[in-house]
């Protein structure tokens, strides 16, 4: 810097002298990250202090967790292997149906929710039914479900595909209203109908995205999956919840090695497939 | 000149065929009477006004039950806020072991990144389940579970951010001969701290959606409430509850959105 800009430094090594003694300014008192530690510090404490907890029961849970985990883990009772992988086929099929009918439905939905393809009343009412969905629990919607359908694995599965909507289709519309508009205009000009321009100008640009939100809901969907057994419906959560109930723990603990090494495995194929669809196959 | 040369057809046209008829496919099993779920239209045709009375009761709420509804709605939240605090201050140590600059280590940080992988693959309500049966019934259980399922998500999100982060600061702290310990925390933590808050307030957010629920397998808060009046039939005021859960998950939505615009 010195070599390119020798007047400024002259400048003001001649001004230096002149200059009063340098005063540093006082440090800015960090208000607002101080008021809002404090509102912080303020609302834990009142909730540490206000939640019904024995506290002391936390002194033993060390203990109690290890004397636990060596119950399920030290002999695991491997004949219930067949039937935990069963229920677990069980659940990962409810999370399958549940994943493909949440695409099917929410698919033309994201259109019908993005902005230039519909009006927008029909937008914002769609925007509207996307959220509300996607705040009310899955479980929830189960128990909603199963006055219709009963307490079966197809309760789960549309349990699924309701939530999968919520938030398959914020995700469609979010990812179409990003596509590059050139393409669109493109066709729009060369007189493609709308079908045309959702196929030659949203989709080729849209797919992998699309694609990546599908397999990304449907792992999702794998945990949930075994969530929704609690309330009866079959899959591995069912077998968990009374394996649990009857204190036979070196089921429970299979039946979670199972849960792990399952979610573990769609969790990493899955994954796989989404980083080859976003990131281009191998190069050239 | 030569005629025009047509280039060749992509390879590879084939694949999204494939990939739609393994789909297909996997569907067709998934949905058959015998190895599926055995999809069927008979259950919903024959019982579809079931579900319409039942829908019809869900939208007049039955107010009256308000009262009894603001105790667990409180421990949901201090469920929440409780298990955040706690997650949040664990996950900050854990994730800068589990990134890579802030651990040059690969064998703890394989370690710690393993664990968490396989902590993050059971989903909080197996989590609950099993715990009550372990510390009994009550918000315990409930807290400890989302401890847990707050652990992963945040180690996972931050040590991301972490390693997103440029090293140059970390380089020049250690170039200055600093200890890692003293790397981290004077240069490491102050980089990743919006992210970190970021992503403290996302788990928060999801704390109140799953604490909710957690009661279900008797975790204490609103999910107990839900058990309650699942047994009794009483969808007027499950449909009470379902409200209360929305209004405050689109409050809660609205105010992160205020404190993350804050701290951009």
């Amino acid at each position: 810097m010195s070599l390119h800009n020798p007047t400024r430094n002259t400048a003001t090594a001649a001004q230096a002298p002149q200059a009063p003694a340098p005063v540093p300014p006082a440090k800015p008192v960090p208000w607002r990250p101080l008021a809002a530690v404090l509102a912080v510090a303020v609302i834990a404490v009142a909730s540490f202090w206000s939640v019904e907890i024995t506290w002391s029961r936390l002194l033993g849970l060390p203990a109690d967790i290890v004397r636990y985990l060596w119950l399920m883990f030290s002999n695991p009772n491997w004949d219930k292997l067949g039937e935990a992988l069963a229920q677990t086929w069980r659940s990962v099929q409810m999370a399958w149906v549940g994943t493909v009918l949440g695409l099917l439905i929410s698919f033309p939905l994201s259109f019908l929710a993005a902005r230039g393809f519909a009006p927008a009343p029909v937008r914002g009412l769609l925007r509207m039914a996307f959220a509300l969905i996607r705040a009310v629990p899955e479980i929830v919607i189960a128990i909603i479900i199963l006055s219709v359908t009963g307490l079966t694995p197809l309760t789960g599965a549309l349990a699924l595909a309701v939530n999968s909507i919520g938030t398959l289709g914020k995700w469609g519309y979010e990812s179409i209203e990003g596509v590059d508009p050139g393409p669109l205009e493109a066709v729009r000009a060369a007189g493609g109908s709308t079908s045309q321009v959702i196929r030659w100008g949203v989709w080729p640009s849209a797919m992998p995205e699309f694609a990546s939100f599908w397999l990304y809901r449907f792992e999702i969907n794998v945990r949930a999956s075994a969530v929704l057994g609690l309330i009866g419906v079959g899959g591995v959560g069912d077998m968990l919840t009374s394996y649990t109930q009857y204190r036979e723990w070196s089921t429970v603990g299979v039946l979670i090695l199972v849960v792990i090494a399952v979610t573990m495995g769609i969790d990493a194929v899955s994954g796989a497939i989404r980083r080859r669809l976003t990131d281009g196959g191998k190069p050239q | 000149m030569t005629d025009l040369q047509i280039p060749a057809k992509p390879r590879g046209r084939w694949k999204p065929y494939a990939a739609t008829l393994v789909i297909v496919a996997i569907t067709a099993v998934t949905l058959s009477p015998q190895w599926g779920i055995a999809f069927g239209f008979d259950a919903i045709s024959r019982n579809w006004q079931n579900g319409v009375g039942k829908i019809l009761e869900m939208l007049s709420p039955d107010f009256s039950f308000f009262p009894r509804t603001v105790a667990p709605l409180l421990e949901t939240l201090q469920m929440a806020v409780i298990a955040t605090l706690v997650g949040s201050l664990l996950g900050l140590p854990l994730s800068m072991w589990a990134a890579r600059p802030t651990n040059p280590n690969s064998v703890t940080r394989t370690l710690v990144r393993t664990a968490l992988n396989i902590v993050r693959s059971v989903p909080d309500l197996l989590y609950a389940a099993v715990l009550v049966a372990m510390v009994g019934v009550g918000a315990l259980p409930g807290i400890l579970a989302l401890v847990m399922f707050n652990l992963g998500t945040i180690v996972k999100l931050v040590s991301e951010s972490i390693e997103a982060n440029d090293t140059g600061l970390l380089e020049a702290g250690s170039a200055a001969g600093g200890t890692r310990a003293q790397i981290n925390r004077a240069l490491a933590l102050p980089e990743v701290a919006p992210a970190f808050i970021n992503q403290t307030l996302y788990v928060f957010e999801l704390n109140v959606r799953a604490s909710t629920v957690l009661g279900l397998v008797g975790a204490g808060g609103l999910g107990l409430l839900i058990d309650a009046v699942r047994t009794f039939y009483r969808y007027d005021q499950l449909s009470l509850i379902i409200l209360e859960i929305l209004i405050l998950v689109l409050l809660l939505d609205k105010f992160s959105d205020v404190i993350r615009r804050r701290l951009v």
